[in-house]
């Protein structure tokens, strides 16, 4: 997609903060007519302060209604007539113990992550299909390829968003739609912000309390050492400009090789090893 | 090596109870079976009660005992397991077993379709969990076997709904085994390959998938022709009954256990060949993607 005889249309969803916020001005940088979509209307302030004088439009959309989705793509065809690239990034991230998140936890989890990625999908879809082409890029995570104690609900949301990418290539091939999985590892983003804990564990009632709180608190001292979207945008970009999408992009020294590091190792060995670290969290 | 007879009774001379849930056919059904043979106490859960036949055989002859559960609604799952331990104040093993298949193009699957294969087949296991789990950790014992499936490591197309509970699953399994080995408890994942079970029977189709209009129809008619003629070379579930009870004696449980050559051959592959080789192959056995794009310049 490097010539372009006309500018390329991009919708990007979760828009306000962090990834999404990052690729949105990139992209609009590199020359696509961005159509950043964010939840809360009133938090569109910042990106429209950075994306000044770049052709970056702000749409409000919350990916978790159904019909909204379709909305959002017919007002962006009315307007740019065509969308080469979905960047489906929404998402957040619910930890706790497995066994203590209640049904609606569990659900507000996928609605977002899961369900409202294939929504936005689902909507684009059929517009890329007519216009014979299209890229759509799933912001995934390093934890869709592995998981930890207390990360189960994200990662498992995650992993069903790697099993939609790898799924759905060979389904719209013959389209010409190409899918891929970017997948950060440790980013330092307002996900720690947006994160929502469970119920039992803030109110001080989760079997789990000690441990989970070590995990938590780790996995913020991470978040907060690691590099910004800036690495996330670049795999972004990457993608974008390779030939022919990859199965997976990933974004940041974890997500490399963390995978490469179990698939290299026999399963007794990893499961000791997680063990060991348990033990470490929970002393 | 003979199996070791362990665990059929224990000190206190009571039985050891064992939950299999969707226990009306395929691998429940064959699970329950195994299990009331090596002298469990086996509770069979089932949803419709017309379906009940092979598992009322059981009653007969073993210490089995049907109760119906609908993993997709909390209270029936609380209810069911509180009315088992109330009666035996323990339950030492739990097969997580209920589950079904949508099939379809991702695309031909509507918002509902989504949400129905989820719920059963992801929340449906996190819900029978959250009820048995507080009463194996009182007594620190317990096994949770859970029935992943190959399409939980590779994600076939036409499945997609389907491929990703099961690769959510997976996750869960992962998890829970860290989470639960300090209170003694042994989370497995069973990894079967294709079986003759009721899942080809029992999966639903998406809302658009018979539609004329769906832009998958040709694909979708090709895709069919293929799962049933892999279908056909299946083996007997009883095969993966007598895998999970070789799980159970182990101590502790590997992560997992594959089921069937075909099984253990693709994981194989898409653990051992790079993405793009898989891929690659996964082009040879699917036909359409051996179309020529719309449009190659794009």
């Amino acid at each position: 997609m490097k010539i372009m005889e006309k500018r390329s249309v991009a919708l990007i969803t979760g828009c306000s903060t962090g990834i999404g916020f990052e690729a949105s001005l990139a992209l609009a940088r590199s020359g696509y007519r961005v159509f950043a979509t964010l939840r809360n209307y009133k938090k569109a302030g910042a990106l429209r302060e950075a994306s000044k004088g770049l052709p970056v439009e702000i749409l409000s959309l919350d990916v978790d209604k159904p019909l909204v989705a379709k909305k959002t793509v017919s007002t962006i065809i009315r307007k740019a007539g065509r969308i080469d690239v979905l960047i489906n990034n929404a998402g957040w991230g619910s930890f706790g113990a497995l066994e203590e998140f209640t049904d609606e936890e569990i659900k507000a989890q996928y609605e977002t992550n899961v369900f409202g990625l294939m929504r936005m999908t689902q909507a684009v879809l059929p517009v890329m299909r007519a216009q014979k082409g299209g890229r759509i890029l799933h912001i995934g995570s390093l934890a869709g390829r592995m998981t930890f104690a207390g990360t189960g609900l994200y990662c498992s949301s995650k992993y069903a968003v790697e099993a939609f990418t790898e799924a759905m290539r060979t389904e719209v091939r013959p389209f010409n739609i190409e899918v891929t999985v970017i997948e950060p590892g440790s980013t330092n983003t307002a996900f720690k912000n947006n994160r929502h804990l469970s119920d039992k564990f803030l109110k001080g009632r989760s079997e789990y309390q000690g441990v989970l709180e070590k995990i938590l608190a780790h996995g913020n001292h991470q978040s907060q050492k690691a590099p910004g979207a800036g690495q996330v945008v670049d795999a972004i970009l990457k993608a974008l400009d390779s030939r022919r999408m990859a199965v997976r992009y990933t974004a940041g020294f974890d997500a490399a090789w963390y995978p490469v590091i179990r698939w290299f190792l026999p399963d007794t060995f990893y499961d000791w090893i997680l063990k060991c670290l348990y033990r470490r969290f929970a002393s | 090596m003979p199996v070791p007879e362990v665990r059929i009774m224990t000190p206190g001379n009571q039985r050891q109870v064992a939950l299999v849930t969707g226990a009306s056919s395929g691998f429940g059904l064959e699970t329950a079976r195994l299990l009331a043979e090596k002298g469990y106490r086996v509770y069979a859960t089932y949803r419709n009660p017309k379906k009940l036949t092979d598992l009322k055989a059981l009653v007969d002859s073993f210490d089995v005992h049907p109760i119906p559960m609908e993993v997709t609604k909390t209270p029936s799952v609380d209810k069911a397991v509180k009315e088992i331990i109330k009666k035996e104040g323990r339950i030492d093993i739990l097969v997580n077993n209920a589950g079904f298949a949508m099939a379809g193009f991702l695309e031909d699957l509507s918002d509902q379709d989504f949400k129905d294969q989820f719920d059963t087949n992801v929340f449906g296991y996190l819900r029978v969990i959250r009820a048995v789990v507080p009463v194996m950790r009182q007594r620190k014992a317990g096994k949770i076997v859970i029935l992943g499936s190959i399409s939980g490591r590779v994600a076939f197309p036409a499945l997609g709904a389907y491929v990703a509970s099961k690769f959510a699953v997976k996750a869960l399994c992962d998890c829970l085994r860290q989470e639960l080995r300090p209170y003694g408890i042994g989370v497995t994942e069973i990894v079967p390959g294709s079986y003759h079970t009721q899942v080809a029977a029992s999966s639903r189709y998406g809302k658009n998938v018979r539609s004329p209009e769906s832009p998958y129809r040709d694909y979708t008619r090709q895709m069919e022709e293929l799962i049933a003629k892999e279908s056909a070379k299946g083996g007997h579930p009883s095969e993966v009954a007598g895998i999970i009870w070789k799980a159970l004696n182990d101590s502790p449980m590997k992560m997992v256990y594959f089921a069937g050559l075909d099984a253990k051959g693709m994981a194989f592959l898409k653990w051992f060949l790079p993405d793009f080789v898989f891929e690659g192959i996964l082009k040879l056995i699917i036909p359409w993607s051996r179309f020529p794009r719309t449009d190659p310049k794009f």
